[in-house]
């Protein structure tokens, strides 16, 4: 088993689309990392350079100290599976899996060994007789996941492997899969447009936004500092809030003016702001960040009205106006709201993160650039 | 005869139905057209078997009843008249070749397409479209210049500048019979090998793609990836076209007419079947309808039969899958 290293990669398909640009990221033995991203960003391509189906336009990739760059799919010994599987219609579900190990000419009665020892570990030992189209989907993934792992290999590659499976059976799928990497300590690539899944399955996420990475961090580094607007508003259901604010003093402590309302900087902020000397910021709060209170407090609640309660079960999640923007707040407790009734939102302070609204980045990522330069 | 009864009754009533359905006044024009262009001239060619009709002399010959006097001479023929054996043994040689190049060089073309860029075989498979593009008698005309047994020939032309040969050599008339049987399935070879290509193409383009990366990842070559993958996959076309222009080339003559017509290919070894029926009905001294009625009817029995044989031998019926599993 390897790590991957990405340095530099580029990829520009025929015609000038660029598919990623610039790449670097490094995967450990054994990590799971997921590759975060909306559809077109760029995920899939990092995938098939690292598979070696593409060929990067510039950069290099190793496995370990190897460089594989210039190496062709078939020597770099991955496990590639796909969103619809792509399990060979023709084949019963034994010759599928015994596809790969055939190409490589491994004994017969060795092959029958290999093929049933995965089948049983991801149970599927009782459907080796049957053809693709007799199986239902999570059957399907599961020969699929059977047919990457059957060969051993030093990188697990999964391209939205679960995205054709019902919600239900997705979640669990989702711990059963994060087990049997975990079980196998197999260095393992996710990729997925699915913010719930690299949450709750990758050891490390990499955000990825029009083939760059925006940020690479653990799934509560991700979460709880994003570094831009695009990453806190795609992680979290509901995602990120974000209000826009002007910067204000008084007695020559900088305040947050969002409307009508008037906000302390968090402490951690303030430094920041003051030496960034921004005239606007885009205050970003998540929405479980935020209490709901019938009397306003000075210097920390935000004045909002009621437009729509939505109760999950579960939670509620309560949508506000603020200043003619809309807020998610999500609260446990049962609250009896009418619409369009006055609230006020008194935000954890310490769990807020404050953007530049022309770079989008957060303030403590903006200084530590300016600083670099 | 109680049973027959029942069972013609039964069928009298589900056509009264199916006259009366909706479905029958949908279908009708189609069913008429059918009726007028295929299912009475074949009434008539059987009907024509059983008669002595010669020279279109309808009046004189159509109303008389001869059995099977013609289907007896046709195999007489068959077993005594050299040039007619020499019919059928082109016959069986042309449909056999022609056959094979159809569809294998189809499907090499259609492979080997999908394994280039896109662009090339855009423009190859453009070329391969021309001969089908070309009208008959200008695409016969190419093959007679090109085949010519003179120095203006290509061929000739060719070997002969090349100091390869001496003076020009007639393949079709003095290489017999391979010479004559090689001209006529270049000449259809190439014509039919561009309709397997298009369906074989377009199956192809219907397979994932991501089957095809599986396969190169899990260390397949082109070769490993076309015998495993593609082919399996593309075997009801295979068995699609392989019947289809089986059945085509037992009753093409046109390209095959002006060549013999021409002098480009022997006479003997350069007309099979279904030319053989169009001239025994047109072109010889005596126009002897009556039996190329029968050999015509006989050709129609013998591609059924051969027809229905590809579709077993291919396993058709495996074709349709069994309903899927309790799941």
């Amino acid at each position: 088993m390897v790590s991957v290293k990405l340095v530099n990669v580029t990829k520009v398909f025929r015609g000038g689309v660029v598919g990623v640009k610039d790449i670097n990221l490094v995967i450990e033995h054994g990590e799971f990392m997921a590759l975060l991203g909306p559809s077109g960003s760029g995920k899939s391509t990092t995938l098939y350079l690292i598979a070696g189906i593409y060929k990067p336009t510039r950069g290099r990739i190793f496995f370990g100290d190897k460089d594989v760059t210039k190496l062709p799919p078939r020597e770099r010994n991955v496990g590639l599976v796909f969103q619809n599987w792509a399990l060979y219609p023709h084949m019963k579900v034994f010759d599928n899996i015994a596809f790969p190990l055939r190409l490589r000419k491994i004994p017969e009665s060795e092959i029958r060994k290999r093929v049933v020892s995965v089948a049983r570990m991801l149970r599927i030992d009782g459907l080796l007789d049957r053809y693709p189209w007799q199986l239902s989907g999570g059957q399907q993934q599961r020969v699929a996941m059977a047919r990457a792992l059957a060969k051993e290999p030093d990188v697990l590659l999964l391209d939205e492997p679960m995205s054709n499976l019902d919600a239900v059976l997705r979640i669990s799928v989702r711990a059963e899969l994060k087990r049997l990497q975990r079980e196998l300590g197999i260095t393992t690539i996710y990729v997925t447009h699915d913010q719930a899944e690299a949450l709750a399955m990758a050891d490390r996420i990499a955000l990825i936004n029009e083939g760059s990475i925006v940020q690479i961090g653990t799934p509560s580094e991700v979460y709880g500092k994003p570094r831009t607007v695009f990453v806190g508003g795609f992680l979290g259901n509901p995602p990120m809030n974000f209000l826009e604010a002007t910067v204000g003093y008084v007695e020559d402590k900088p305040i947050l003016v969002i409307g009508n309302n008037k906000l302390r900087v968090p402490d951690h902020y303030e430094e920041l702001v003051r030496k960034l000397g921004l005239n606007q910021v885009i205050v970003g709060i998540r929405p479980e960040d935020m209490g709901i209170m019938d009397k306003p407090v000075p210097y920390r609640t935000i004045r909002a009205q009621v437009y729509a309660v939505e109760p999950m079960g579960r939670e509620t999640i309560v949508v506000a106006e603020v200043d003619g923007s809309q807020v998610k707040i999500v609260t446990s407790k049962s609250i009896v709201l009418r619409e369009d009734q006055d609230i006020h939102l008194y935000p954890s302070f310490e769990k807020i993160v404050l953007f530049d609204p022309k770079t989008e980045k957060a303030l403590e990522v903006l200084y530590e650039e300016e600083k670099l330069e | 005869m109680p049973k027959s009864s029942v069972f013609s009754s039964k069928a009298l009533h589900g056509f009264k139905q199916f006259v009366r359905s909706e479905a029958s006044r949908f279908l009708a024009l189609a069913l008429f057209l059918v009726a007028v262009f295929y299912i009475i001239p074949i009434c008539i060619s059987v009907y024509m078997s059983f008669t002595p009709l010669r020279n279109w002399n309808i009046d004189r010959y159509a109303g008389i009843f001869v059995g099977l006097e013609n289907y007896y001479r046709f195999f007489y023929l068959l077993a005594n008249d050299p040039s007619v054996k020499s019919v059928f043994l082109t016959t069986a040689v042309f449909v056999a070749l022609t056959l094979a190049v159809n569809v294998l060089g189809g499907l090499s073309l259609a492979i080997a397409t999908f394994f280039v860029n896109e662009r090339a075989a855009g423009g190859l498979q453009l070329l391969w479209l021309l001969p089908r593009m070309t009208p008959i008698a200008v695409y016969s005309l190419i093959w007679y210049y090109f085949f010519h047994p003179s120095s203006i020939g290509t061929i000739n032309g060719i070997l002969y500048k090349l100091g390869l040969i001496s003076k020009p050599i007639d393949i079709g008339q003095g290489i017999i019979p391979w010479g004559a049987w090689a001209i006529i399935v270049f000449v259809n070879g190439l014509v039919g090998v561009s309709y397997g290509m298009i369906v074989f193409t377009s199956a192809i383009n219907n397979i994932p793609k991501e089957l095809v990366i599986a396969a190169r990842v899990d260390g397949a070559s082109n070769w490993d990836i076309t015998r495993k993958i593609l082919v399996p996959m593309l075997r009801w076309h295979i068995l699609y076209v392989t019947t289809w222009q089986l059945l085509s080339l037992l009753t093409t003559y046109d390209h095959l007419f002006l060549l013999v017509k021409w002098g480009l290919v022997n006479r003997d070894y350069g007309t099979t079947w279904s030319l053989y029926i169009y001239n025994t009905a047109f072109l010889t001294g005596l126009q002897d309808q009556g039996l190329a009625a029968a050999a015509g009817v006989i050709l129609v029995i013998v591609s059924s039969i051969l027809g229905f044989i590809t579709l077993k031998l291919m396993g058709f019926d495996k074709l349709i899958k069994p309903p899927r599993g309790d799941l």
